[in-house]
């Protein structure tokens, strides 16, 4: 039954086998009015319905970068990227940066203000020096932006639940609609409300699987790249132990890409995983009280898997 | 199928009496038409004033039955069928080319399952820019999770045939789709445009690509109603359904979920299984390029065969 494949509530389903209405061409040869009449719902009921049978998709021709990644063990500096991607996104084109607005979902509790203020006036001393240096010339480079500007251009939103994190997803799009300049969607961690108390594993399957997709989707028609910070667990497989992702295959299904953070000795690496264009490599970095910098360690290189 | 009343214009004989004593009986559509027991609306008819002109009415939509379904063929002609319009088309790869003994084939439904990370997309990837290259036919990418990458199918054109050619990489077509509604309206789209396209000289649609079916299926499979059973069946159907009638070759990806023992099995479930013609099970060798695939499940070819290739940078 075609009908069945339309996006509509079982209750007008449901009414539309009965009244006959099984296949969409039987649709598409029916007024509104014939509709409602055989229904007994109101024409303006009826004329959604027959617009949502008879509405084509149109391709979406968004280009741009639209990467989603996770990361590793506590500890690691997780939420310490999460800030430094919030305020890098904000460095404005002629300094080489994006110049958009960021979203960071805190499900967790461990964004600090503080923290993000000394990464934001870290990254303007940066662009100062570097444009000075790029200029050479002696007068001091306005980069235009302030700590404060930087903050502001945060968008800053606490979860306490799953329900509200889904509400959130489902809010994504029309939030974005109206900031346009957003460029990225940090989520500090996607899994934090679903390990713990989640009785129905099949429905935590779904309703992830789901978030994804709608994930996804804002990513590909903003342009934007969509971030998710998530914890590592360990399997015990024949006796070996495996690092896997939180919450484990399906969801390590729903992600385009993959970065794990983990320690190598005592230095802080990154390892692509997973990726449509890249190949797999490491590179070593390290978190000091400026953000996240390169590793000052012997190992300049990135290291080529 | 159409309601009763369209049918009116075209055959007199439906009138609206005809109608009425269709729908004391429940009878709507020529589908509950299907479902009705005959001869218990003809003894209904019988009672009737009007019983002549019903029974004439139950006749002429039998007629009208008889001339909707597909017609019967027999075996050479299915066989002639397959050796003119099914084309096996190749991989790319000649370990997997081996093993399928020549590749994928037009009018089957292949399905790659593999954990994550362990090639799927980057197959596919080659497979679309191998089909776009060496059999000269479009392919149609429907991506669910941003993971198509022309940088990527750029690498794969210039390493099979030396350079890219502008056509060659306007025949890749990519659609996102992140939801299964948005898959049918575009899968319909596609039956209407191509079936209207008759044979082009120019670049024939080959193949269809999923990637991945199983993220669309996934959030709606489950739950508290059938539907979502239905839908992946009726996905399932339809995704073979356009392989036969277009004479492509259809290749979706699956993914793993955990099964018994700690083992991973394909996700999608047990009705799941079923429906594709040919399903592979793809395995990276870990920290290695080396890729293993092997045949779960094959029309025409033992279970259980696997063969190695590597997915070049």
């Amino acid at each position: 039954m075609e009908v069945c494949r339309l996006p509509l509530s079982a209750t007008q389903r449901g009414k539309l086998i009965s009244a006959g209405y099984t296949s969409l061409s039987s649709l598409s040869s029916a007024s509104a009015s014939d509709l409602a009449r055989d229904l007994k719902i109101s024409d303006g009921e009826a004329l959604e319905i027959l617009n949502v049978a008879s509405r084509s998709s149109r391709s979406d021709n968004a280009e741009g970068s639209h990467a989603i990644i996770n990361g590793g063990v506590p500890g690691i500096g997780k939420t310490q990227l999460g800030i430094q991607l919030a305020v890098n996104v904000q460095i404005p084109p002629h300094c080489g940066g994006l110049g958009g607005r960021a979203i960071y979902i805190d499900t967790e509790g461990s964004f600090m203000v503080e923290r993000a203020l000394q990464v934001a006036e870290a990254c303007i001393e940066d662009m100062s020096e570097y444009s000075r240096f790029l200029r050479k010339d002696l007068q001091t480079f306005q980069v235009g932006l302030q700590s404060k500007d930087i903050l502001e251009n945060i968008y800053y939103f606490r979860v306490c639940s799953y329900t509200e994190q889904i509400a959130l997803v489902n809010y994504l799009d029309k939030f974005i609609t109206e900031h346009r300049d957003v460029k990225i969607v940090i989520i500090d961690s996607i899994t934090f409300h679903f390990r713990q108390d989640f009785d129905d594993l099949a429905l935590r399957t779904r309703v992830l699987s789901g978030m994804a997709l709608k994930l996804m989707k804002v990513a590909k028609n903003f342009s934007l790249a969509v971030v998710l910070l998530n914890q590592v667990t360990t399997k015990h497989t024949e006796g070996s132990f495996q690092l896997g992702l939180a919450l484990g295959d399906s969801w390590s299904h729903s992600c385009t890409n993959r970065v794990i953070l983990y320690w190598n000795g005592n230095e802080r690496c990154a390892y692509i995983d997973k990726s449509p264009s890249l190949r797999s490599a490491s590179a070593p970095y390290s978190v000091t009280s400026r953000g996240i910098r390169n590793s000052t360690s012997n190992y300049k290189r990135v290291k080529m898997m | 199928m159409a309601p009763l009343k369209s049918l009116e214009a075209q055959y007199g004989i439906l009138d609206s009496n005809f109608q009425s004593f269709c729908a004391s009986n429940g009878i709507f559509t020529v589908e509950d038409f299907l479902l009705h027991d005959l001869s218990v609306l003809a003894a209904f008819a019988e009672q009737e004033p009007t019983s002549e002109r019903l029974k004439e009415g139950i006749t002429q939509v039998l007629s009208i039955i008889d001339r909707q379904h597909q017609p019967w063929l027999n075996g050479l002609q299915l066989l002639e069928d397959a050796q003119q319009n099914k084309h096996v088309l190749s991989t790319g790869f000649k370990g997997i080319d081996k093993l399928l003994e020549g590749g994928l084939r037009e009018g089957q439904l292949t399905e790659l399952v593999g954990p994550s990370s362990s090639g799927k997309t980057q197959l596919c990837l080659r497979v679309a820019a191998n089909v776009a290259i060496q059999h000269k036919g479009r392919v149609i990418f429907l991506d669910t999770g941003n993971s198509f990458s022309p940088r990527r199918i750029e690498h794969f054109v210039r390493q099979i045939s030396g350079s890219v050619f502008n056509e060659v990489m306007s025949n890749i077509l990519c659609h996102s789709t992140f939801d299964i509604f948005s898959m049918f309206d575009v899968l319909h789209q596609l039956e209407n445009s191509l079936k209207s396209q008759g044979h082009k000289g120019d670049c024939k649609a080959r193949t269809l690509i999923v990637d991945s079916i199983s993220s669309l299926i996934t959030p709606i499979l489950g739950g508290s109603g059938p539907q979502g059973h239905a839908l992946m069946t009726s996905a399932g159907f339809l995704l073979k359904k356009l392989a036969h009638e277009l004479n492509i070759a259809v290749l979706v990806t699956n993914h793993m979920v955990a099964g018994e023992g700690g083992n991973l099995k394909p996700a999608l479930g047990e009705s799941w299984k079923s429906i594709p013609h040919v399903r592979l099970l793809l395995s990276r060798d870990q920290g290695n390029k080396t890729c293993s695939i092997s045949i779960l499940k094959h029309p025409s070819l033992a279970s259980g065969e696997v063969a190695r290739f590597v997915i070049d940078d």
